[in-house]
């Protein structure tokens, strides 16, 4: 070959030099936008969990004061009237000591008038400490008495709502109405039905920006007239804004299929670390062994590169096919039912590959040298093996083991499959006895129409989340404790 | 052609030929070895003789590794070696099916090219061998002998609990791989390019050494560094290609030898 084709000019060295740090800052410009994303994807989604998890302090204040709420609606015409009943008050808690029932409406908290559970809850969030200003309406028995429907025969409609009894000492007797009293309108509020005429009135209560009266429109005999009703009720409610006092109830209560907060994560917790535990026990000893007869024992030959290849598969294989041979195999053949032990050998089956594949890594990182410096002063294959390769190998295996126990720990479909989909109320004991893990408790709450579920998921996704941390941080320290230069 | 490499006489052999060996310990007859289809020795035949320095000496691929791990069976370690030929140790071919490798490897020990401690403190590098092979004695003593031995006592013997193996500079470890070595109190020890990782005052130290381990030793060392063949050994071997081209005493190798090859490679024609 010529001279000048292998030495280039001093012109065309610059030109291409210039091109190839371009093209280095594009590479890097590319591997720092693709980090960014990355982070911005991860900082929305801890933003928005964090978000909709904050709501669980105010959930757990008013649950600690003895309420359950439910969401009940009076329609007119178009229009959706949504307001807050108290379904359920606590026996004992400060809510039944001031008077209130369930069957009552929550219609103000801290001299906000609300309307959905959720801006009870955000009120609360929202207000100082202290004793918070309650107003409500007492059921229609306490707050009325018996209502009574006049029927026209021909067209079945209601043509009158009559006061039939009268509760001696309830705000409509302090008001005057008397039986017999036809009720009009409540405020604005048509009455039209017995049950709906209540509803107007705690509606009616509701729309004032400050407690006061509702303008009841009756008809007496021929008269018409207005009579004031103190609907409302008002009392200051002690509420414990505590963050660990919240955090305890939830970690530790059984899941309410009722009220979102009432529920807790006890069920799932258990049943998370009962099947990761009886999993570990399966997956690790075999995992393990495996690894160590695959990477120090068995000869290479086809059959055990076959064998590497199957693992690698295995480990590859969506976790959902492992539910069906759960599902067959322990529950059904195995009549283990859908148990804690037929989820713990269905995720057992799930992870040993991986397993095995984090052990032989570890054992692999071992160098020969070591290996063959024990046989060189006369030690057996198991002397190098338990003295050497496996003690060294520990931390790595370690931390496979943990890494593929949080893998594990967020599995949720396998699980599902097998019908570990369940309302568990009570701690899992025995190895049949039916269970529900963290991330399906997740999944069913995302599921669940009442508002607050999506709060309660998403705490306990941070639940799920830091102990997701707490493990990965453990393999990381398990690392970088025992890491060991060659 | 003469070379200009000067033989110390006190590691002079005695008599020029190959009858000075004396009492062979290790011997290969015709051994042949290949990794899978690759050939790597050819017909070596070869008398080792006891408490002798032996070089074995030869360009890098020549097979030099290979021959002195066959006779403490390292290479039944490495898949798909396949030997014909024979390698007896006092007589008794050690490929036969009764004997078993761990035994061989007791009794013929190695140290390797790199250094290779065991991540563990000093003093369990050296007992590891003896706790493993059933030692019964007082082991503090033995440890602290095989450490004399390697010339390592008296630069560790404040933090022979508290310093890992690998702590140690490469000379220092080579000497505690000598010391693990001796400590079970091996017949042969073989040393595999013990000094190519090592700087030249660790060099002349593990040297000094060898020339101390003769007494109670025999030793078969490999090297591609032709100054160190001709400085601590008694006889030389010369590999290339995987065939035993020559082997002699190693004034004789290095002042007057009778192959070609030979002459060439000590004169740093090739290699
Ligand atoms: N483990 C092995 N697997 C396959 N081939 C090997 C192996 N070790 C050595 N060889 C080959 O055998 C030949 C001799 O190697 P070796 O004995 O290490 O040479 P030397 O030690 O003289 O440099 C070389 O060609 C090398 O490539
Ligand atoms: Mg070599």
């Amino acid at each position: 070959m010529s001279a000048p084709a292998t030495q280039p000019s001093e012109q065309a060295f610059r030109r291409r030099l210039r091109w190839r740090h371009g093209k280095s800052k594009l590479f890097a410009s590319l591997t720092i936008t693709a980090t960014l994303v990355g982070l911005a994807t991860l900082a929305a989604l801890l933003v928005n969990v964090f978000t909709n998890a904050r709501l669980l302090i105010a959930m757990n204040a008013t649950a600690e004061a003895g309420f359950a709420f439910s969401l009940r609606s009076l329609e007119r015409g178009h229009d959706l009237f949504p307001y807050i009943r108290i379904s359920q008050v606590t026996e004992g808690s400060s809510a039944e000591q001031l008077g209130v029932r369930s069957g009552d409406a929550l219609i103000r908290m801290g001299f906000h008038a609300v309307a959905k559970i959720s801006d009870a809850w955000a009120t609360v969030e929202q207000i100082p400490e202290g004793p918070t200003p309650i107003g409500w309406v007492a059921g229609a028995e306490r707050l009325l008495g018996d209502l009574r429907a006049e029927i026209d025969p021909e067209t079945s409609r209601v043509t009158a709502v009559l006061l039939d009894y009268l509760t001696p000492g309830s705000a409509a007797e302090r008001a005057g109405l008397q039986v017999n009293d036809i009720l009009r309108k409540a405020d604005d509020f048509p009455i039209q039905g017995t049950r709906q005429a209540w509803e107007a009135i705690v509606i009616a209560a509701q729309q004032k920006p400050t407690p006061s009266s509702v303008i009841l429109e009756i008809q007496r005999g021929e008269q018409i007239l207005h009579i004031a009703l103190e609907a409302e009720q008002q009392a200051q409610i002690p509420l414990n804004r505590s963050f660990w006092h919240t955090l305890w109830f939830f970690i530790t209560e059984y899941e309410s299929p009722r009220f979102a907060e009432l529920s807790g994560l006890r069920s799932a917790i258990l049943g998370s670390f009962y099947v990761i535990g009886l999993m570990a026990l399966f997956s690790v000893p075999l995992g393990v062994g495996a690894a160590i007869y695959l990477e120090e024992y068995a000869r290479r030959t086809w059959l055990t590169g076959l064998i590497q290849v199957l693992i690698s598969n295995l480990a590859g294989v969506p976790s959902v096919i492992y539910g069906i041979i759960g599902l067959e195999i322990f529950a059904r053949a195995f009549a283990l039912e859908r148990g804690v032990l037929a989820g713990a050998l269905t995720m057992a089956l799930l992870i040993l590959p991986v397993v095995i594949i984090a052990s032989r890594e570890a054992l692999r990182a071992i160098p020969d040298s070591i290996r063959q410096a024990a046989y060189a002063v006369g030690a057996t294959r198991w002397q190098v093996v338990r003295h050497h390769v496996l003690p060294y190998a520990a931390p790595g295996i370690f931390t496979g083991v943990v890494l593929s126990l949080s893998r594990a720990i967020g599995e949720a479909a396998p699980l599902i499959l097998l019908g570990a989909f369940q309302y568990v109320a009570f701690d899992p004991k025995g190895l049949k006895d039916p269970f529900t893990v963290l991330p399906i408790q997740i999944f069913t709450w995302v599921g669940m129409p009442q508002e607050g579920r999506a709060n309660i998921a998403a705490a306990a996704i941070l639940v799920l989340l830091v102990i997701l941390l707490l493990m990965n941080a453990l393999a990381i320290f398990l690392r970088i404790k025992f890491q060991k230069r060659w | 052609m003469k070379t200009s490499i000067v033989v110390p006489s006190r590691r002079q052999a005695q008599r020029d030929d190959l009858s000075s060996l004396g009492e062979p310990i290790l011997q290969t007859r015709q051994l042949s070895l290949w990794y899978g289809k690759q050939q790597a020795l050819d017909g070596v035949t070869l008398d080792i003789p006891k408490n002798k320095i032996t070089a074995i000496i030869g360009p890098s691929g020549c097979g030099k590794s290979t021959l002195i791990r066959c006779f403490n069976r390292m290479n039944d370690l490495i898949p798909g070696v396949r030997i014909a030929g024979e390698i007896f140790y006092h007589h008794k071919n050690i490929q036969d099916p009764d004997v078993d490798p761990v035994e061989v490897r007791r009794r013929i020990g190695m140290v390797f090219q790199k250094p290779n401690p065991f991540p563990k403190s000093i003093y369990e590098n050296v007992a590891f061998g003896l706790r493993i092979n059933g030692f019964q004695g007082n082991l503090d003593r033995r440890v602290e002998g095989a450490l004399r031995q390697a010339a390592l006592w008296e630069e560790v013997t404040d933090y022979l609990h508290k310093k890992s193996g690998l702590d140690l500079s490469g000379g220092q470890q080579q000497r505690l791989c000598i010391a693990r070595t001796v400590a079970i109190e091996p017949e042969v020890i073989l040393m595999d390019e013990p000094c190519s990782s090592l700087d030249p005052i660790a060099t002349a130290k593990i040297e000094d050494l060898m020339l101390e381990l003769k007494r109670d030793y025999t030793v078969v060392i490999v090297t591609h560094n032709m100054q160190q063949a001709a400085r601590v050994s008694d006889f030389t071997a010369f590999l290339y290609l995987g065939r035993l081209i020559e082997y002699g005493p190693t004034k004789k190798i290095f002042e007057n030898p009778d192959k070609k090859e030979t002459e060439d490679y000590i004169t740093g024609k090739f290699g």
